[in-house]
């Protein structure tokens, strides 16, 4: 109805203008010049090689990868269950439950960590151990296994479960048989964008991190203001191939269906 | 009731103890007094917020800060608006690429994304190279450490939370309705500003309100593209809570750009709401 191809074309260089960044950090990260620069000098994996030799770097990934498989399995569990109970609640209260799972996502980041900087202070805990940091990195990931898991439900037909019941099946035996395969795409898909957003995510563990300690994107950050050097643009690249690989492998075994809305 | 409440009690937990209760923690440390030697003294006051309103300063930052989410927000609609369109109505082969590619900025993170764009707004950066190389111009542009460079980012970085919703918005739109418009004699635009914007309104809203909200709080993209040139509020509150360690004026802050955010939307909200729902 509206010119197609005016949205065709707006169409394209907006899809355009969506890779262009992450496409241009990739190109940057095989150059084999000493600093960024466009075009590329020459193509290598130095600074990939830079990357792996780089103890704060590996160090500040393996405290993300922490970081985000703890909150994912809190999340992945908590967000299950409310999900499971909206499925099933009238749909009055069922509005209300989701208004306020969705709340951590609607409101500001950086207010929630500052919220939860004062609190965990308050406490006498301050930022030790962790964990305020895993308190911010769960309400980050809740909504979006929530989310996942719901929509995965709201296709679910419940009589499956009384059949089983009726047949003889505990409730336990029919949860795991029956609810769980059904849930399990939209299960998976939460927890793989779970891991991501806790992964990615940064004013949160900006401000809540434990002294001496930093995930990826706070070193890179760190990185980023005084260096120019390619290494950054690998490590970037490294995160980016590593999402990819996890969303590749994850569509395989289980057949993604990711919903965020 | 049944136990299967017990379900919520977790996420329950989670919420109040998480959310809640420092949220309201937030507005309590913003009434402390400020004392040098600890995050905040004993005792209740509203000299932080008196402090907070009465700077030129303050004020200044929630302008630039606002009319950076006022302009995002924009950019995000007209830009995000067309993409929307084309996921919902051009179905085709190339659909599931299409919509992972509007799905990619947010698998990817806040600050390599940022880190990008300074690649290509730079001083030296690529968009500058090509616009020498081809001769448009003979100076530098100045694409970033300014608010356009921060405009441009927090544009790509929102972007999908402002298509998501309306595709959404689009799909559930049935496409005869557009054509009875034609038919009826209604010019394209008129069909545009009286059908289909009205109907996808909700999710025009929910984008905007979201893509409003995240840009006046955003932190890391406007370090990276501003430079430290363009000073925004969530930069000042971070500063007071991390560097100078002063709280209760950090929360006044941080309380006070929420409520004028708050404010802004709600206008914003009534307005669209009054524009475009009478029937």
């Amino acid at each position: 109805m509206i010119s197609r191809r005016a949205v065709g074309l707006v169409s394209g260089l907006v899809y355009t203008f969506l890779l262009a960044p992450i496409l241009v950090v990739i190109v940057a990260s095989f150059n084999s010049g000493a600093f960024l620069t466009f075009p590329p000098q020459g193509v290598s994996l130095r600074w990939y090689g830079a990357f792996l030799h780089n103890e704060v770097f590996i160090r500040a990934f393996l405290t993300s990868v922490e970081v985000a498989s703890l909150a994912t399995a809190i999340s992945g569990g908590v967000g299950t269950m409310a999900a499971l109970y909206t499925a099933r609640a009238r749909p009055k209260v069922a509005d209300g439950v989701r208004i306020a799972m969705m709340l951590p996502m609607l409101l500001p980041e950086v207010l929630t960590a500052i919220g939860l900087l004062f609190y965990f202070y308050a406490l006498k805990i301050g930022t030790h151990f962790g964990l305020a940091l895993i308190a911010g990195h769960i309400l980050l990931t809740l909504p979006f296994v929530y989310l996942n898991v719901s929509s995965a439900l709201s296709e679910f037909d419940w009589s499956l479960n009384l059949a089983a019941r009726s047949l003889g099946a505990s409730p336990m035996t029919a949860f795991f048989r029956i609810t769980v395969p059904v849930i399990k795409t939209g299960l998976v898909g939460g927890c793989i964008f779970a891991f991501i957003v806790s992964f990615d995510a940064f004013s949160t563990s900006f401000l809540l991190k434990d002294i001496g300690t930093a995930t990826l994107p706070l070193q890179l950050f760190d990185y980023l203001r005084l260096n120019f050097t390619p290494e950054a643009a690998a490590v970037s690249s490294a995160t980016v191939f590593i999402t990819v690989l996890i969303i590749a492998v994850a569509d395989r075994l289980f057949g993604l269906k990711i919903s965020r809305f | 009731m049944s136990r299967r409440v017990l379900l919520l009690l977790p996420s329950a937990l989670i919420l109040v103890l998480l959310l809640a209760i420092p949220y309201l923690n937030i507005v309590l440390i913003s009434m402390r007094p400020s004392t040098p030697d600890m995050a905040y003294g004993s005792g209740f006051t509203l000299e932080n917020y008196r402090a907070v309103l009465s700077s030129v300063r303050t004020w200044r930052e929630i302008g630039t800060t606002l009319w950076i989410g006022g302009a995002t927000t924009a950019c995000a609609f007209v830009l995000g608006f067309p993409v929307a369109w084309n996921l919902a109505r051009s179905p085709g082969k190339s659909q599931a690429l299409r919509q992972s590619i509007v799905l990619s900025p947010l698998l990817v993170g806040i600050v390599v994304r940022s880190y990008g764009w300074t690649i290509l707004l730079g001083n030296n950066g690529v968009m500058n190279r090509l616009a020498r190389g081809l001769g448009l111009t003979h100076s530098i542009v100045p694409l970033m450490y300014n608010r356009l460079g921060i405009i441009i980012a927090l544009t790509h970085v929102f972007l999908p939370f402002m298509i998501l919703p309306i595709q959404g918005g689009l799909q559930n739109l049935d496409p005869a309705l557009e054509r009875a418009g034609r038919s009826l004699g209604a010019s394209r635009r008129t069909v545009f500003l009286r059908v289909i914007l009205p109907l996808t309104m909700p999710g025009v809203q929910s984008g905007c309100i979201m893509v409003f909200i995240m840009s006046i709080s955003a932190y890391v993209t406007p370090v990276l593209l501003g430079g430290m040139r363009v000073k925004t509020m969530p930069m000042t509150v971070v500063d007071r809570l991390i560097d100078s360690f002063r709280w209760p004026l950090g929360a006044a802050e941080a309380l006070v750009l929420s409520g004028i955010g708050g404010l802004v939307l709600l206008v914003f909200v009534a307005l669209t709401s009054r524009r475009w729902n009478r029937q």
